[in-house]
């Protein structure tokens, strides 16, 4: 459904992205896990259309979308959510979530149409008691929420998550779990998740794909990846390694 | 809180007519020239404020250089008016053709410009204000330093004070029923989001350059026909007049201090600072206004970061709460 061929990205003399490889199918939820500064979010970048890639292409359903700007990326339906969460912080949460029905795929350009459907989003995502507040005022699990609620709003086919998890504790997530679960059932998207949490990993991902450097190191189900000698190398160092 | 749905306010449009028609026919009455003037100014900066207000409130892109627009418009106004000796009644379609002409000109500029984003954006329209102020100072045609004066009429001094009053405040009305009507639709909640956040903005599949360029242009259109009717109403312009960065400074305060992306806050902002602008030239001598201008963009930055129309809402919308 989504596939990248030889990405290559470099910044100034640093190879962020080396000829990476990857393929989405469709339903699924893959993840991907690697180090600190091995890539991750570089290729999130690409496949949103925030960077062009040096090299190597990005099909969308056969459909070449390397080059594209963000927004029309966007209106091909992908959407995503940011790392570090990024508000829109002086309109409220419905505003925010309203904003992306709008210049989504479903084509609701009324305001009022686009109130309604921003409130159902809230309501799945937990938000809906909090909708009229400004959204730089919510604690952190809320505003991942809101990273949900509003990539949703776009009406993706593949959702891009960045560390969704992340910060989180063992309740929120818990919930976060949960809810991520229930987009990929009710919505019917792909996910593509970059995730350090283990134990959301291994519970919500069908298979995994580890880089490290800007390279593959490894692709499969979470047991095979998570046992991969080099990914423990690249997490823990030779020697570790070598002792197992 | 501001929202990008309209709110409900009580005879909020039965308010705003009696204003409107009671300010129309003024005229009527010969009131005192100096009044009526001091009016048609207040109209004037209207009109700029809330068109600086797409770019600058709404998509949050300070456009410094927005004088430019309105020189354009005046000096393609008077130029086609002095050349051909064209009739009072030409006014109105000259000074649409004017604000054409500035329209275009901010197609062009805008589309590389608007690439640049924060003080990047600031400086270079800055800069771009003073390129057309020496362009147009070097052009023999448009009288150089020494300006354009304009054919005389045969009407009275009287009527023309009126007319140009009347189409001013026409102007002022169409630019803030436009104005209103951006900010509760589409178009102005994307120019929002850009404000907010324009990575974001096209994550969310708004295409971005494409109504960064639309509200410029817009932005640009109405201080352009603005132009053509003041510099008829003064009948003669220069390069200092119509190109002054006094200009581009008073309106872009004005904006912040109503409150930027409020159709409400600039007009607030307009015409209690069109007064105050009055009042210290007037009274105080020009030098000290700059400096209390100065005074008042720190203090509004520091206090106000949102605009006086948002902490007058915020003030009643807790009393309002505190009531219950």
């Amino acid at each position: 459904m989504l596939k990248g061929e030889g990405i290559y990205k470099s910044f100034g003399g640093l190879m962020a992205l080396k000829g990476v490889d990857f393929h989405l199918r469709r339903g699924e939820v893959l993840g991907m896990i690697g180090p600190n500064g091995s890539g991750k979010t570089t290729l999130f970048n690409i496949i949103s259309g925030l960077y062009r890639p040096d090299s190597g292409a990005v099909y969308l359903e056969r459909r070449r979308i390397d080059g594209l700007k963000p927004y029309q990326i966007t209106q091909l339906g992908i959407g995503r959510t940011f790392q570090i969460v990024r508000p829109l912080a002086h309109l409220t949460v419905l505003e925010n979530v309203a904003i992306g029905v709008l210049y989504g795929r479903d084509g609701i350009h009324q305001m009022r149409r686009a109130k309604a459907r921003a409130e159902e989003l809230l309501e799945f995502t937990g938000l809906a008691e909090k909708q009229d507040q400004p959204a730089g005022r919510l604690p952190l699990a809320d505003r991942k929420r809101l990273e949900l609620a509003r990539a949703l709003a776009t009406r993706p086919s593949v959702l891009l998550l960045d560390e969704v998890f992340a910060g989180l504790n063992q309740v929120e997530m818990e919930e976060a779990i949960d809810l991520v679960t229930r987009i990929r059932v009710e919505f019917g998207v792909t996910i593509f998740m970059i995730e350090h949490v283990m134990k959301a990993i291994m519970q919500a991902c069908h298979r995994i794909l580890a880089l490290h450097h800007g390279q593959k190191i490894a692709e499969g189900t979470p047991q095979e990846v998570a046992g991969h000698p080099d990914v423990i190398e690249a997490y823990l160092g030779s020697t570790y390694a070598d002792r197992l | 809180m501001r929202s990008i749905w309209p709110g409900r306010i009580t005879g909020g449009w039965i308010v705003s007519v009696i204003i409107l028609c009671s300010l129309g026919i003024l005229p009527l009455l010969s009131p005192k020239v100096y009044f009526l003037s001091l009016l048609y100014m207040v109209f004037l900066y209207v009109v700029l404020a809330e068109s600086w207000n797409l770019i600058g409130g709404f998509a949050g892109y300070l456009s410094f250089g927005h004088v430019a627009f309105f020189g354009i418009g005046a000096y393609t106004t008077a130029f086609l008016m002095s050349t051909f000796h064209l009739p009072v009644a030409s006014v109105l379609p000259i000074s649409l053709l004017g604000g054409l002409v500035s329209a275009a000109v901010a197609l062009v500029v805008g589309y590389p410009c608007l690439r640049l984003r924060g003080p990047y954006f600031a400086v270079i329209t800055l800069c771009f204000a003073f390129v057309v102020q020496i362009l147009v100072e070097n052009l023999p045609f448009f009288g150089g330093v020494e300006g354009l004066w304009l054919t005389p009429t045969k009407e009275t001094v009287a009527f023309q004070r009126a007319l140009y009053y009347e189409l001013m405040m026409g102007l002022m009305v169409v630019v803030l029923l436009v104005v209103r009507g951006i900010e509760h639709s589409r178009l102005g909640a994307g120019l929002i989001a850009i404000r907010e956040d324009e990575d974001v903005a096209q994550c969310l599949g708004i295409p971005a350059p494409r109504i960064k360029l639309l509200a410029f242009v817009l932005s640009a259109f109405f201080p352009g026909v603005a132009g053509g009717f003041h510099a008829c109403y003064l009948t003669y312009i220069s390069p200092v007049i119509v190109f002054d960065v006094m200009i581009s400074i008073l309106i872009v305060l004005m904006t912040l201090l109503g409150g930027g992306g409020s159709w409400a806050g600039a007009l607030l902002g307009a015409v209690s600072l069109s007064f105050v602008n009055e009042f210290l030239t007037t009274f105080v001598r020009a030098e000290i206004a700059r400096i209390l201008y100065g005074m008042l963009f720190i203090g509004v930055i520091l206090f106000l970061p949102n605009g006086l129309w948002e902490f007058i809402r915020n003030a009643s919308f807790k009393r309002a709460h505190a009531e219950r």
